[in-house]
């Protein structure tokens, strides 16, 4: 593979998760797409090289599964939470009260 | 009965209202720079009718106070993954120290357990160079040397690990009057928010509550209950009572066989703690867990070394044809007697060379069959050693295992750090901005997931397919 380290790249990945940076983890993914056409099963003499970076990056890869997992759990926190404040948006709270009883008056408010 | 004077306090009450609102975004305006600090949002309490005439006439509206937009959920969840990530990185931290220990030397750098795996093979060897010339004293001596050099190295390596150990002690022991501060200020905050603010938000005593539960969940593992009127209680994670309204129970230490524990009253919380998470969790689990299996380990290894060499040099016959007695046993290590402290405890007694028992008892002293049997010891199995290792296996899996170790908690710690950023990112978005913002940024969370997920699942195929093409058996 005539790029940088695969941990590097593993690495790179789990640091724009963590920042949320879409547009380099969009970038990524635009790299790994190149370097899977890349992986050449004729190329003999990069096999050792590829299955050596691969084996390298297997920690890399555990962390980057884990910031995966933890970024899934916080995405429903973040999900439930909407839903929730969404809700009681729509459905109740002092000012929609106060907006409705209003109506009921003269419109004087 | 409504007049004028009524109609007027009715728009005053208004003006009122947004002046008191604006005071509120003054104030955070103010306040956009401090540390925990919540944005607060005014909060409009209808009045009540005004009637003139008979007449119902609007209601106006009166500020009633400012509702920080925090939200318990996302703090607690916060609080959680702080603790975490402090309780991994406290550990990781003193695994590195471990692991660095049986490190071997390089360039400048030093190992106070040199190369132990490297010791076991010389030491084996140099009676397979004594098998050559069993009756040699300078092959003799360097059996005694290599012997020392083992024996020093797993000794000291024992030693730097007990010396962690009461470093880690110590580390734990000083988070209990940090932990006690915390608790003693939240209790006190409880006090004051349900005085002055039963039923509704008390702002900046709530972000220093916020605050100070934050730090806590820093040191150790924490839940957090609502209760009535605003206050909280906090409970350790296994469910001890820390602080509940105005109270707050100290967290007391002690020591108990050599290692400090902690207390709530009479209680001993320690291996609550350990599990609970925060620095002390992390200090804890290195202390009573990871410290405790390297020690074991290389207790094993000491045992299984000394007992079984001993025992082969006992039984043969040394350069004057003795054999060893159980007044005079021919021992070349301290003779251990029993798994536990064997590694401190190794080292090297014998101090003639002569004593070494190269040849069998009675076979002559110019005989090397006693030499053979022990460095064919270093490819058997060790003594005491359920798994069938060889003394430099048995070694290099307590490396391997060790190091595995490391990577997973160092995998663990990044993955909670990451989550920490990706919380705190979130919360900036819930306290600072508006409803639309949050949106905005629970967008980016959702599409920064997406595209790690396809970014995840391409690199997995990468690395799936580096290492099927780099196998030679699969390839075939």
């Amino acid at each position: 593979m005539d790029h940088p380290q695969l941990k590097e790249l593993v690495g790179e990945a789990s640091h724009a998760l963590a920042r949320l940076d879409t547009r380099r983890l969009e970038e990524l993914a635009l790299c790994c797409q190149a370097l899977n056409r890349d992986l050449s099963p004729a190329n003999s003499a990069t096999r050792a090289d590829d299955a050596r970076q691969a084996r390298e990056a297997a920690g890399e890869m555990a962390a980057f599964a884990g910031i995966m997992e933890a970024t899934r759990a916080n995405l429903n926190v973040m999900k439930r939470l909407r839903e929730l404040r969404t809700g009681r948006l729509e459905y109740g709270g002092e000012q929609i009260r106060h907006w409705t009883g209003s109506e009921s008056g003269n419109g004087n408010h | 009965m409504g007049t004028i004077s009524s109609a007027f306090d009715m728009i005053s009450g208004a003006l009122n209202a947004d002046q008191s609102a604006l005071s509120i975004v003054a104030n955070n305006v103010a306040n956009a720079n401090t540390p925990g600090y919540t944005a607060e949002t005014p909060n409009w309490r209808q009045n009540d009718p005004i009637q003139i005439n008979g007449v119902q006439y609007g209601d106006g509206v009166t500020e009633t106070g400012a509702t920080s937009m925090r939200d318990s959920v996302l703090s607690a969840r916060l609080d959680q993954q702080q603790q975490l990530a402090s309780a991994s990185g406290a550990r990781l931290t003193a695994l590195d120290s471990v692991q660095a220990l049986f490190t071997p030397d390089s360039g400048s750098s030093s190992s106070t357990a040199g190369d132990i795996g490297n010791d076991v093979t010389s030491f084996f060897s140099s009676f397979s160079s004594l098998e050559a010339q069993p009756t040699n004293n300078s092959l003799r001596e360097e059996v005694l040397t290599s012997a020392s050099t083992l024996a020093g190295d797993i000794s000291n390596a024992a030693a730097s690990l007990s010396s962690q150990r009461s470093a880690l002690d110590q580390e734990a022991s000083g988070v209990t009057s940090q932990v006690n501060s915390l608790t003693s200020s939240i209790a006190q905050l409880n006090q004051q928010i349900q005085s002055t603010s039963p039923n509704a938000d008390a702002g900046t005593l709530e972000d220093q509550r916020q605050e100070d539960l934050s730090q806590l969940s820093q040191l150790i593992g924490i839940n957090q209950v609502k209760t009535e009127n605003n206050g909280l209680a906090v409970t350790t994670t296994s469910g001890q009572l820390l602080v509940s309204e105005s109270s707050s129970f100290q967290l007391t230490s002690g020591s108990v066989n050599g290692a400090t524990h902690f207390f709530v009253g009479t209680t001993d919380i320690t291996s609550q703690l350990s599990a609970g998470g925060g620095e002390l969790g992390g200090y804890l689990t290195a202390r009573d867990q990871d410290i405790p299996n390297a020690l074991t380990s290389l207790d094993q290894l000491a045992y299984g070394i000394s007992t079984s060499v001993n025992q082969l040099n006992n039984t043969g016959s040394d350069l004057t044809g003795n054999t060893g007695t159980a007044a005079n046993p021919l021992y070349i290590f301290n003779e251990p007697t029993q798994v536990a402290g064997s590694a401190l405890g190794m080292a090297v007694t014998m101090t003639d060379p002569s004593q070494i028992a190269a040849a069998g008892a009675g076979m002559g002293t110019g005989d090397n069959s006693n030499a053979v049997a022990i460095a064919a010891l270093g490819n058997e199995s060790l003594m005491g050693v359920s798994n069938g290792s060889t003394p430099t296996g048995f070694f290099s899996n307590f490396v391997s295992t060790l190091g595995a170790t490391v990577s997973g908690v160092q995998a663990e710690n990044t993955a909670q750090n990451a989550s920490v950023t990706q919380l705190q990112t979130q919360n900036s978005a819930l306290t600072e901005v508006n409803l639309n913002d949050e949106a905005a940024a629970m967008s980016t969370l959702e599409s920064s997931y997406q595209a790690a997920s396809q970014v995840f699942t391409m690199l997995n195929t990468l690395i799936a397919s580096a290492l099927n093409l780099g196998d030679q058996t699969t390839v075939a």
